[in-house]
């Protein structure tokens, strides 16, 4: 009996299966090389309007609102643009504390999400990884007006805007009016100095206290604390971002106001591991009296179906009050950055545009509820601020807004002193220990590293 | 018509120099260890080796920085919060060891019983090792709650105070929450380990003590402890590097919290490298640990190949 040879031989096997493996790698290896012209089209000339390309696909990273009603709206205009456009655009969200880290990886990387949703000064932070869109931001100025003195100085570096202005999410007060009243005080507080004392006449009648985070919240501790650093005069370092000069008499003012409001338990003293959630949730149950927050809490206790809307008669706002040196607020602030990895950055900017557009941005505010405010001088006073005047201390409180480090421009040194919780950490040293000197002091060392930081 | 055909020569082009290595055992199994020596330098060697060269650099996030030699490591021995991280981190490890097993032993030893329903009661004090980090995380930081804590909630109905504890709110309570929560999770895998490690070992021994006089006492300290040695080291070897290096855990429970003051070094290596974009010190202060636990690794190789 003859021996026949293999129909295939595993020479054979390995010879086909290599050959298909390179042929499916060197699609993606020519077009990463630049070799594929529909992946990179031709960029459009300085001022013009960008256009999308037909088959496109981009990705949009943002976080998850506090308002689900905003993110369905910005997915059905998605879909409307990419419907118009035959585009395919994808919205990515996740939690608001990991579009850093995701935001971080991908600039490491050079790739990732064509848009991603940059966050107080992270274009300053990123500033090599995204695109010049001065172009794009003036021809949405021509059309909306300036800028948000807040939303400006985040998304433009060195002179050039890296970043679209987007919105703002502002903060404000909102508290129980019910027990506003049992407490025998009329007016909220409208300074500093007042929420002392109403806090402590809440305390005396053994009422939910009012409480602020003085934990890691991203949101909700930094809105506190450095408006009331700023309205007692101190501040984090010089107008030229050179010195620190957080260890002044003013700085020690706004740090010993702390401490007496804390020892007097004019403020709930459970507050030192709240992250953002923490006092939506508190006031929901009927925990605490007020808190300085987005309009979320009060989206929620009105207008979401979902809730029993236990609170909804007794719940309002109030805008932030002043200090004796000034009045501040400390909003989210949120800008898009086009990648500069993106291969679709003309319908990139396309979509922003979109966005932007005077009608679809008014849609996406009145979705919102209040939520969010807008960037550009058109763009500010959405329906539902004029509807619900409720509402309308959020739109008070946009003005006068801030951003950490202020007087300073932001820097890699004021994000780098944001994220360590620096100034949150310096009132939570102080009301714990009651030293504020010497919370001051250590504040004080760890700017100075901050700034001292090798470059 | 029988064939001529010998068995090597109907192997056909099969017989040639080229497949001879099929035949030596020695370089096969080099050859069959290429797959996962690649994957080790891909994902293991790779990144270390890159940790290294970002530590030595003054690298930011996107972008390349140049040789600094030392100045990062030089510089984050000024910073209190990261001499504070490594404090944190060393008797976080140090205590949640011992804790562990000394609970991990008292486990093993009750598994090694039998009882009824002992596989079901085995499996199911495996769960809090098998539970995903993040999400058993998570359910104790609930239960650590400042406002809705469910453990504070039996202390006041208790009696046992009348405000509960500030689990998270002070660096005292926090770092204890940590160790408690550590101990939960990582008890279950010293005590399978070390309850294999006690079914190998011969019932004779026993029987032989007890006839000899012995005390459990005697019998745990003089036949248990000596013959778990070799599996007792490997499992502190690897739940000290492990510990050592946890990040889940602290990141989700407090992430520093209060103040900076629950920081271990993982964590404050991503808050300083991702979050501030420092990657390049977050790089340097994540290998500080490096020389300790080598040192550790070394000292309890020596001792296993001693015991051989």
């Amino acid at each position: 009996m003859g021996h026949t040879e293999p129909a295939w031989s595993r020479r054979d096997f390995l010879k086909t299966t290599g050959i298909a493996a390179a042929g499916l790698a060197a699609g993606p290896i020519i077009a990463a090389c630049g070799g594929s012209p529909a992946a990179n089209p031709t960029p459009a000339t300085a001022g013009a309007i960008p256009k999308p390309r037909p088959g496109a696909q981009i990705r949009l990273l943002q976080w998850v609102s506090f308002v689900p009603a905003a993110d369905d709206e910005i997915r059905r205009q998605a879909k409307e643009f990419s419907d118009a456009n035959n585009v395919q655009v994808t919205i990515e969200t996740v939690t608001g504390d990991q579009l850093q880290p995701k935001t971080a990886a991908a600039v490491e990387a050079g790739s990732g999400p064509d848009i991603i949703q940059m966050q107080y000064g992270w274009p300053h932070l990123y500033d090599t990884a995204c695109m010049d869109v001065t172009d794009l931001v003036d021809m949405l100025k021509g059309k909306l007006g300036s800028v948000n003195q807040v939303n400006d100085a985040f998304s433009k570096v060195n002179g050039r805007y890296l970043a679209v202005p987007y919105c703002q999410v502002p903060n404000a007060w909102t508290y129980r009016t019910d027990l506003w009243q049992q407490a025998g005080l009329t007016n909220f507080f409208s300074t500093w100095d007042e929420l002392a004392s109403n806090g402590k006449q809440l305390k005396s009648k053994n009422l939910p206290p009012i409480a602020v985070s003085l934990g890691h919240a991203y949101g909700d501790a930094i809105t506190m604390w450095y408006p009331v650093l700023w309205d007692f005069g101190g501040r984090e370092v010089s107008s030229d971002g050179k010195h620190v000069t957080i260890n002044s008499k003013e700085t020690l003012d706004a740090v010993n106001w702390a401490v007496d409001l804390w020892k007097s338990g004019a403020i709930s003293q459970n507050t030192l591991s709240w992250l953002d959630p923490d006092n939506n949730q508190a006031y929901h149950s009927g925990l605490i009296t007020g808190t300085l927050n987005g309009a979320s809490i009060y989206i929620k206790e009105v207008y979401t179906t979902a809730t029993n809307h236990k609170f909804a008669p007794v719940t309002s706002n109030a805008a932030m009050p002043k200090g004796r040196q000034g009045a501040s607020t400390l909003n989210l602030i949120f800008n898009h950055a086009v990648m500069k990895w993106s291969n679709e950055a003309e319908t990139a900017k396309a979509f922003l545009l979109y966005l932007m557009d005077q009608t679809n941005y008014t849609k996406w505010l009145n979705a919102s509820v209040g939520y969010n405010a807008g960037p550009f001088h058109a763009l500010t006073n959405a329906d539902v601020f004029q509807q619900d005047a409720k509402l309308k201390p959020f739109l008070d409180v946009v003005g006068a807004g801030k951003w950490p480090g202020w007087p300073a421009q932001p820097s890699k040194a004021t994000a780098q002193s944001q994220v360590q919780f620096v100034i949150v950490d310096m009132f939570a040293k102080a009301v714990t220990s009651g030293d504020a000197r010497s919370a001051i002091s250590d504040a004080e060392q760890k700017l100075k590293r901050i700034y001292e930081l090798p470059s | 018509m029988a064939s001529t055909t010998t068995p090597r020569a109907s192997l056909g082009r099969l017989a040639g120099p080229r497949v001879r290595i099929f035949e030596h055992e020695a370089r096969l199994g080099y050859l069959l260890l290429i797959p996962a020596l690649l994957l080790l330098l891909v994902f293991v060697a790779y990144p270390f080796l890159f940790g290294i060269w970002l530590s030595i650099t003054n690298s930011q996030i996107g972008v390349n920085g140049h040789f600094v030699g030392l100045a990062n490591f030089q510089f984050e021995q000024g910073d209190s919060v990261f001499i504070q991280s490594f404090v944190n981190t060393v008797s976080y490890t140090g205590i949640t060891t011992v804790l562990k097993l000394a609970l991990g032993m008292v486990m093993a030893l009750l598994l090694n019983q039998v009882f009824p329903a002992q596989r079901f009661v085995r499996a199911a004090l495996l769960l809090p090792w098998i539970i995903p980090s993040v999400l058993s995380t998570l359910a104790w930081r609930w239960m650590f709650d400042p406002t809705f804590s469910v453990v504070n909630w039996v202390i006041i109905h208790s009696h046992l105070s009348a405000t509960g504890v500030d689990w998270l709110g002070k660096t005292g309570t926090a770092l204890t929450s940590l160790m408690i929560v550590n101990v939960w999770r990582g008890t279950p895998f010293y005590g399978i380990a070390l309850l294999a490690g006690l079914q190998t070992i011969p019932v004779d021994l026993y029987e032989a003590a007890r006839v000899d006089g012995a005390s459990r006492w005697q019998q745990f300290r003089r036949i248990t402890v000596p013959m778990l040695r070799p599996v007792l080291l490997v499992v502190l070897l690897l739940s000290t590097i492990l510990t050592f290096g946890d990040f889940t855990l602290p990141y989700v429970l407090t992430n520093g919290a209060p103040f900076n003051s629950t920081h271990v070094l993982s964590t404050w290596a991503f808050a300083i490298g991702v979050g501030g974009g420092y990657i390049s010190i977050g790089a340097a202060i994540s290998l500080v640990l490096f020389p300790l636990l080598s040192a550790i690794v070394f000292g309890v190789m020596v001792v296993l190949r001693r015991q051989e």
